[in-house]
C-alpha cells in the first residue's frame, strides 16, 4: 500500500513535469530514471541482499558504455590491418601472463612464490608492452581525427546491452577473486580505486575506444527524428494528434526508449524478486546477517559473495550500456564518482536497502530530485532574495550558486533518511 | 536533402506564419568550466551582432532576434546536451550560436541539433574530427580546424629554428586532437618530439608530468591546454622547477588572465590564436568597444561572425526558420556579392531585401570551405614585457 | 660533474616534489587514521573537511591581506590557519553532535557510519561550492622561492637547476612540527594517553573512567587541525580547488591503509610511500641515466615504467597489493 502510494507520487512528479515544463523534459527524466532504477537494483543486490560494500559502480557503468562501442560501431578495416592482430595477440599474452602468475601463486611453495610471481609479472609487463605498443601506435595513427581505433563489431546496438553485462561480469569476477576476502571499508576503498583505474584505461587507451576523443554518433535502436519527419505518414499522424512534426518525432523516439528500458527494468525486477524469495535469496540473507553461523552450517560464503557481486555488477553494466545508447556517445571524462557511484548509493539507501521495489523507487525519486533541485533552488533563491537590491552582491552570489544546491540536498536527504528511516522509504520485509 | 528542407520549411511556415514575432537564437558557451573567462565576451559579441540586426530596422518584417543563453560547461557532454535540449524544445530556438568546445559541440550536434533539424554555428570548436562528422548540412563553424593550427604552430617553431620540443596537452578531445595534428605537422617538417604527455585539468599537482617532460627534454614546451585550467598549472610548475623557460602555446592558452597570473615570467614565450587583421577586425574592435564589449579576447570575432551569419541567412531565406539558416548560410558567407564588414549588417539586409548578393567578410575574413568551416587566419604572437605582441599573421 | 648533475636533476624533479606532496598526504592520512582509531570508521568526508577548513583559512587570509597584515616573506595564510582550525573544529563538532553521535549511541556497524560519512561528504561538498564556488583560488603571497632554478645554475655552474619553493620548505617544516606535537600529545599528556587507551581497548578504557565523549571531541578537534593544516599547505603549494580536495581522498586513504590504518606512524610512512611511488613510477629516467651512463649506453627511449596518465593508478595498485598480501599495512594497524 505504502509502495503504491510512493510510486504514485513519483508518477505524479514526472507527469507534473510534463504538464508544467514540457513532455520532452518529463520523458528525459523518466528514461534516466529507468536506467538509474536498474543500477540501483544492482547495488541493492550486492548491499541489500549480501552486505557487500561496492563503491565501484562507476567502473561497471563505464564498462557497459564501452560495450556499446565494441559491439555496435562498424569496424575500422584500416586500423585492423595496421595492428589489429598484434593488439589481440598482446591481450592474449597479457591474459596468459596473469594466468601463469596465478598458477605459480597456487603451485609454488610459500617461501619462494612471492619472488616468482613478481618476476613473472614484471617480465610479462615488459613483454606485453613490447607487443602492444607498436600495435597501438599503428592503430592510433590511422586517421586519428575520425577513427584511430579498432572500431566495434558492427552488430545491432541492442546486443550491446547483454554484452555490457558480460563485460562487467568478467571484470567483477576478477575483482571478486582478489578483493572479496576483504570486508566493508577495505572493499569500499579497493572498488573505488578499481573504478578509477577503469576510467583511466578508457581515457588513455585510444586504440580501444578513442579515449578522450570520445566516440560520438553511436548507432541507435530507434529511428532518427529527422528520418521520421520525412516519413510522409508520420507528419499526418502527428497533425492528427495536434502536434507539430518536430515535437512529435522527438517524443516518438523518447517514448520508444522508455518502452525498451521499461521492458528491461520489468524483466530485471521480476528476476530479482524471484531470486529474493528463492532458497538462494534466503541463504544470501542468512549469510549477510550472520556470516560465521552460515559458514558453520556449511555454506560456501566466499563463493556466494562472488556470485552476488558478479550479478549486481552485471546489472550496472547493462544499465551503463543502456545509458550510453541513450546518450548516443561515449565520453569517458564524464564519468564522475559523485554522479555514478555515490548518487546510486543515495538511491539505494533512500529507497530501502534489501527491498527491490525500494531500490527502484529510490532510483526514480532521487534522479527526479537530482534534475529538478536546480530549478527549484532557483525559484527558492528568487523568493529569498526578492527583497534585496538588484545589484546586491549577496543576491547575485546566491543566484549564481544555485546549481550547488544539488549536492547539498542529496547529502541532507541521505542523512535524514539514515537518521529517521534507516531502513529506507520501503523497508525490507 | 533539398526535398526535406523544403518540406520542413513549409511545415514551419505553416506553424510560424500565424505569429510573426521573436526569433530565438541559442547562445551556448561555457559560462562555467575551463574557458569560463572567455565565455562572457564571446556571448556578448554574438549578442552585439543580433542587436545590430534588430536596431537596423531592416530585418524581416516584424521579427526581432532574441538571444537565449545556456551553459555548455565546455567539457560535460551530458550537461551541454541537456542545456541544448532545453533551448530547442522549451525555448524553441531556431538556430544555435555555439557550442564552444569541440567535445560538447559534437555531442550537441548529434544529440540535439540533428534530431531537431536546428543549425549550429560554432565560433570556437576547432577539433579536426568535426570536419568529417555527419551533420545533415546543419553544422558550420567560423573557427578553423586544429588540423590547420597544428601546421601553423609547426611553421612558427621552424621559423624560430626550433627542432626539438616536448608536448603536453589537456586530456580531452580538443587537446588530444590538436596534439595529434601538431605532432604530424611538426614531424613532417623535420622536427623531433621528445615526448607527448597529457595533463588532466583540475589537478593541483603536476610534478610527475613536469618530471617526465623535463627528462625527455626539448628546446621549448608546447602547451596545448586551457589558460584557466591545467595549462596554467603546467607552465607554473615548469617555471618553478626550472624545467622549461619558453613555451609555445595553442589557442586555448591565450588569455589576459594568464598574463596577469604569470606576468613577466613567460616573456619570450609565443603561440598562435585564430585571429584576423584588416578592415573587418578593426571595424569589429571599434564596434565592440563602443558597445562596451571586450574585443581583444579569444573568439569574440568568431562569435560575432557566427551570429551575423545566422541573421543574414535568415534574411536570405526570407523567414526566421532553421531551414532558412541551414540552406543559405554558405551562400551569404562566400563570394560572389557585396563584401560586408561588421557594422554594415543593416546595409547587408537592405541588399538582400532588394534581391542582391552579399559576401559576408565580417571580423575574421569569413570564407567557409569544405563542409562549412572557416579557412582561417592565425595571429602569431610573442609575449614581450608581460603583454601579447603580434609577430605576424599566418 | 655528471654525477652531480644527475643528483640535482633527481632532487629537483623527484625528491623535493615528492617530499612536499608526501608531507601533505601524511597529514591528511593522519586525520583519517585518527578517526579510524577512535571512532572506528573510514571517514569519506575527510577530503571535503580539508576543503571547507581551507576555505575558512582563505577568507581570513584575504581579510588579513586587505588589512595589510602579513608575515613578510612568509605566506599570510600561516597566520590564518588557527582561524581555519577553529572553523573546521566547530563544524566537525557540530556534525558530530547532530549526526555521528546518534549512531555511536546506537552502536551502529562501522559500515553504516561510512555511509553516513558519504552523506556528510555531499553536504560539505555543497557548502564549500555554495560559499566559495567551484573555481581555483589563489591565496599564496610572500617570497616564492628559497632557491630558484636560475640562481642555482648560476651559483653552481651545473647544467641542471635546483628549485626549492618556499611553500615546499614550509610544508615540510610545518608537517614535521605538527607531527612532533601530535606525538608528544598522544604520548605525554593525560588526554592523549586516554585517547590511546580508548583506541586500544574501548571496554577497558571505559572501566578505568575515561569519558568517551571527551575523547571523541578531542579527536575531532585534532582532526580539524590536521585537515586544515594539510589543506592549507596543499593549497599554498599547488592551488585551491574544491574538486581537487575531493579527489585527494583517494591517495589519502591509500596512504592510511598502506601504512596500516589506525597507526599514526603508518599514516606518515604511507603518505611518503604513495607520494614517492607516484613520482618514481612515472618518472622518465632518460635524463638521469644520460648523465650517469657513458655516452654509448645512454638510452634513446624515455625509460619510463608507466605513462604519467596512469600516475594515479599507481597508488591504487600499491594499495591493492598491500590489501591482498598484508591487509594490516606496513605498520600493523588494525585489521578489519
Amino acid at each position: 500500500m505504502r509502495a503504491l502510494g510512493l510510486f504514485a507520487l513519483v508518477a505524479a512528479l514526472i507527469l507534473g513535469t510534463g504538464v508544467l515544463q514540457s513532455w520532452n523534459s518529463a520523458l528525459i527524466i523518466l528514461n534516466m530514471g529507468l536506467v538509474s532504477a536498474i543500477m540501483s537494483l544492482g547495488v541493492n543486490l550486492q548491499w541489500g541482499l549480501a552486505g557487500l560494500f561496492n563503491v565501484g559502480v562507476m567502473g561497471f557503468v563505464a564498462l557497459g558504455g564501452l560495450a556499446v562501442v565494441l559491439t555496435s560501431v562498424a569496424p575500422v578495416p584500416a586500423a585492423w590491418a595496421a595492428g589489429g592482430g598484434r593488439a589481440i595477440a598482446a591481450l592474449i599474452l597479457g591474459a596468459a601472463v596473469i594466468t601463469l602468475a596465478a598458477l605459480a601463486w597456487r603451485g609454488l611453495a610459500h617461501r619462494r612464490r612471492g619472488l616468482a610471481v613478481a618476476a613473472i609479472l614484471l617480465v610479462g609487463l615488459v613483454a606485453f608492452r613490447w607487443v602492444l605498443d607498436p600495435a597501438t601506435a599503428a592503430i592510433e595513427s590511422v586517421d586519428p581525427a575520425a577513427t584511430g581505433y579498432l572500431g566495434g563489431l558492427g552488430l545491432p546496438v541492442l546486443l550491446a546491452w547483454p554484452v555490457g553485462g558480460l563485460l562487467a561480469a568478467g571484470v567483477a569476477w576478477m575483482i571478486g577473486k582478489t578483493a572479496l576476502g576483504l570486508r566493508s571499508d577495505y572493499l569500499a576503498i579497493a572498488t573505488l580505486g578499481i573504478a578509477e583505474i577503469i576510467i583511466a584505461v578508457l581515457k588513455n587507451e585510444d586504440w580501444l575506444a578513442r579515449g578522450v576523443k570520445n566516440v560520438i554518433g553511436l548507432p541507435r535502436p530507434l529511428p532518427y527524428e529527422i528520418d521520421l519527419q520525412q516519413t510522409p505518414g508520420f507528419a499526418e499522424r502527428a497533425a492528427g494528434m495536434g502536434l507539430d512534426v518536430t515535437t512529435a518525432s522527438t517524443l516518438y523516439v523518447k517514448v520508444g526508449y522508455s518502452l525498451l528500458f521499461a521492458a528491461v527494468l520489468v524483466a530485471v525486477l521480476v528476476l530479482a524478486q524471484l531470486a529474493l524469495k528463492s532458497p538462494w535469496g534466503r541463504m544470501m540473507r542468512a549469510i549477510r546477517d550472520n556470516e560465521e553461523a552460515a559458514e558453520a552450517m556449511g555454506k560456501d560464503v566466499t563463493a556466494r559473495h562472488l556470485q552476488v557481486f558478479i550479478l549486481g555488477s552485471v546489472l550496472c553494466g547493462i544499465a551503463g550500456a543502456m545509458m550510453t545508447t541513450l546518450d548516443g556517445q561515449l565520453t569517458p571524462s564524464s564519468y564522475q564518482p559523485l554522479r555514478y557511484t555515490f548518487l546510486i548509493w543515495v538511491m539505494v539507501i533512500v529507497g530501502g536497502s534489501g527491498n527491490n521495489l525500494g531500490a527502484v523507487l529510490g532510483g526514480f525519486l532521487i534522479w527526479f530530485l537530482w534534475v529538478q533541485v536546480e530549478p527549484m533552488g532557483q525559484w527558492l533563491m528568487g523568493l529569498l532574495t526578492a527583497g534585496m537590491a538588484d545589484d546586491s552582491a549577496i543576491r547575485n552570489h546566491l543566484l549564481d550558486s544555485v546549481q550547488h544546491m544539488r549536492l547539498l540536498t542529496m547529502g541532507v536527504i541521505l542523512l535524514l533518511v539514515l537518521r529517521f528511516a534507516p531502513r529506507g522509504l520501503l523497508p525490507e520485509k | 536533402m533539398k526535398k526535406w528542407l523544403l518540406a520542413s520549411a513549409a511545415s514551419l511556415l505553416a506553424t510560424g506564419a500565424v505569429q510573426a514575432e521573436d526569433a530565438k537564437i541559442g547562445v551556448i558557451v561555457g559560462f562555467t568550466g575551463p574557458i569560463e573567462s572567455l565565455a562572457p565576451a564571446m556571448a556578448a559579441s554574438a549578442e552585439l551582432a543580433l542587436s545590430e540586426v534588430n536596431d537596423s530596422g531592416e530585418f524581416l518584417e516584424g521579427v526581432t532576434l532574441v538571444p537565449v543563453r545556456a551553459d555548455s560547461t565546455c567539457i560535460d557532454a551530458a550537461a551541454a546536451t541537456a542545456a541544448a535540449e532545453r533551448l530547442v524544445t522549451t525555448d524553441g530556438v531556431v538556430a544555435i550560436m555555439g557550442a564552444d568546445c569541440s567535445g560538447v559541440t559534437g555531442a550537441v550536434l548529434s544529440n540535439v541539433a540533428m534530431p531537431n533539424g536546428v543549425p549550429m554555428v560554432s565560433p570556437s570548436a576547432t577539433s579536426p574530427a568535426l570536419s568529417s562528422v555527419e551533420d545533415n548540412g546543419l553544422f558550420f563553424r567560423t573557427a578553423p580546424s586544429d588540423a590547420r593550427q597544428g601546421e601553423v604552430l609547426a611553421d612558427i617553431l621552424t621559423e624560430r629554428g626550433i627542432t626539438s620540443v616536448a608536448v603536453t596537452y589537456t586530456n580531452n578531445d580538443y587537446g588530444k586532437g590538436f596534439a595529434d595534428s601538431f605532432d604530424a605537422a611538426f614531424q613532417a617538417v623535420g622536427g623531433s618530439i621528445t615526448l607527448t604527455a597529457p595533463h588532466e585539468d583540475g589537478k593541483g599537482d603536476y610534478s610527475a608530468e613536469i618530471g617526465a617532460l623535463a627528462s625527455a627534454g626539448g628546446e621549448v614546451l608546447v602547451v596545448l591546454g586551457y589558460s584557466d585550467a591545467g595549462g596554467k598549472g603546467i607552465i607554473q610548475a615548469a617555471l618553478d622547477s626550472g624545467a622549461f623557460d619558453t613555451f609555445a602555446m595553442g589557442d586555448g592558452m591565450y588569455s589576459d588572465a594568464l598574463l596577469a597570473d604569470l606576468g613577466n615570467d613567460i616573456d619570450g614565450s609565443f603561440g598562435s590564436i585564430p585571429w584576423a587583421e584588416g578592415d573587418g577586425a578593426t571595424a569589429f574592435s571599434e564596434l565592440a568597444t563602443a558597445a562596451g564589449v571586450t574585443a581583444e579576447s579569444s573568439y569574440t570575432r568568431e562569435s560575432y561572425d557566427a551570429a551575423a551569419l545566422i541573421a543574414l541567412a535568415m534574411m536570405k531565406g526570407g523567414e526566421p526558420s532553421s531551414a532558412a539558416v541551414a540552406a543559405n548560410l554558405l551562400d551569404v558567407a562566400n563570394a560572389p556579392g557585396e563584401p560586408i564588414l561588421p557594422g554594415e549588417l543593416g546595409k547587408a539586409m537592405e541588399i538582400i531585401a532588394d534581391g542582391g548578393e552579399v559576401d559576408y567578410v565580417g571580423a575574421t575574413n569569413v570564407e567557409l570551405v569544405g563542409a562549412g568551416e572557416a579557412a582561417g587566419s592565425y595571429r602569431y604572437y610573442e609575449i614581450k614585457d608581460g603583454a601579447f605582441s603580434t609577430v605576424s599573421f599566418k | 660533474m655528471d654525477l652531480l648533475n644527475a643528483l640535482v636533476a633527481l632532487a629537483n624533479f623527484v625528491l623535493i616534489p615528492a617530499l612536499a606532496y608526501g608531507s601533505q598526504l601524511a597529514l591528511g592520512a593522519l586525520g583519517v587514521t585518527l578517526i579510524y582509531a577512535i571512532l572506528r570508521f573510514s571517514n569519506f568526508a575527510h577530503g571535503d573537511t580539508m576543503a571547507i577548513g581551507t576555505m575558512v583559512t582563505i577568507f581570513v587570509t584575504w581579510g588579513l591581506q586587505a588589512l595589510g597584515i602579513g608575515l613578510g616573506p612568509l605566506p599570510t595564510a600561516l597566520l590564518a590557519i588557527p582561524f581555519g582550525i577553529l572553523g573546521a573544529a566547530a563544524l566537525l563538532l557540530l556534525t558530530d553532535r547532530m549526526v555521528y553521535r546518534f549512531y555511536r549511541a546506537q552502536k551502529a556497524k562501522p559500515v553504516i557510519l561510512v555511509i553516513v560519512s558519504m552523506g556528510v561528504m555531499f553536504v560539505y561538498n555543497g557548502i564549500t561550492r555554495f560559499i566559495i564556488g567551484p573555481d581555483d583560488q589563489s591565496f599564496a603571497d610572500g617570497e616564492r622561492f628559497l632557491i630558484s632554478a636560475r640562481d642555482f645554475k648560476a651559483w653552481s655552474g651545473l647544467d641542471e637547476g635546483l628549485a626549492l619553493k618556499s611553500t615546499q620548505a614550509i610544508t615540510v617544516v610545518v608537517a614535521v612540527l605538527v607531527v612532533a606535537l601530535l606525538f608528544w600529545f598522544l604520548n605525554h599528556t593525560r588526554t592523549g594517553k586516554s585517547m590511546r587507551a580508548y583506541s586500544d581497548n574501548e571496554e577497558l578504557a571505559l572501566l578505568s573512567g575515561i569519558n568517551p565523549e571527551t575523547v571523541v571531541r578531542v579527536t575531532w578537534v585534532i582532526v580539524a587541525a590536521l585537515a586544515v593544516v594539510a589543506g592549507t599547505l596543499y593549497g599554498l603549494d599547488k592551488s585551491y580547488k574544491p574538486f581537487t580536495y575531493f579527489q585527494l581522498l583517494l591517495p589519502i586513504f591509500a596512504s592510511a591503509i598502506v601504512g596500516g590504518i589506525g597507526s599514526p606512524v603508518g599514516a606518515i610512512a604511507g603518505g611518503f610511500v604513495i607520494a614517492f611511488s607516484e613520482v618514481l613510477f612515472t618518472y622518465a629516467w632518460k635524463k638521469v641515466l644520460g648523465y650517469l651512463l657513458p655516452a654509448s649506453l645512454a638510452p634513446d627511449g624515455l625509460v619510463q615504467l608507466m605513462g604519467t596518465d596512469y600516475k594515479f593508478a599507481v597508488s591504487f595498485v600499491i594499495l591493492i597489493i598491500v590489501l591482498l598480501f598484508r591487509p594490516t599495512g606496513l605498520f600493523r594497524g588494525k585489521s578489519i
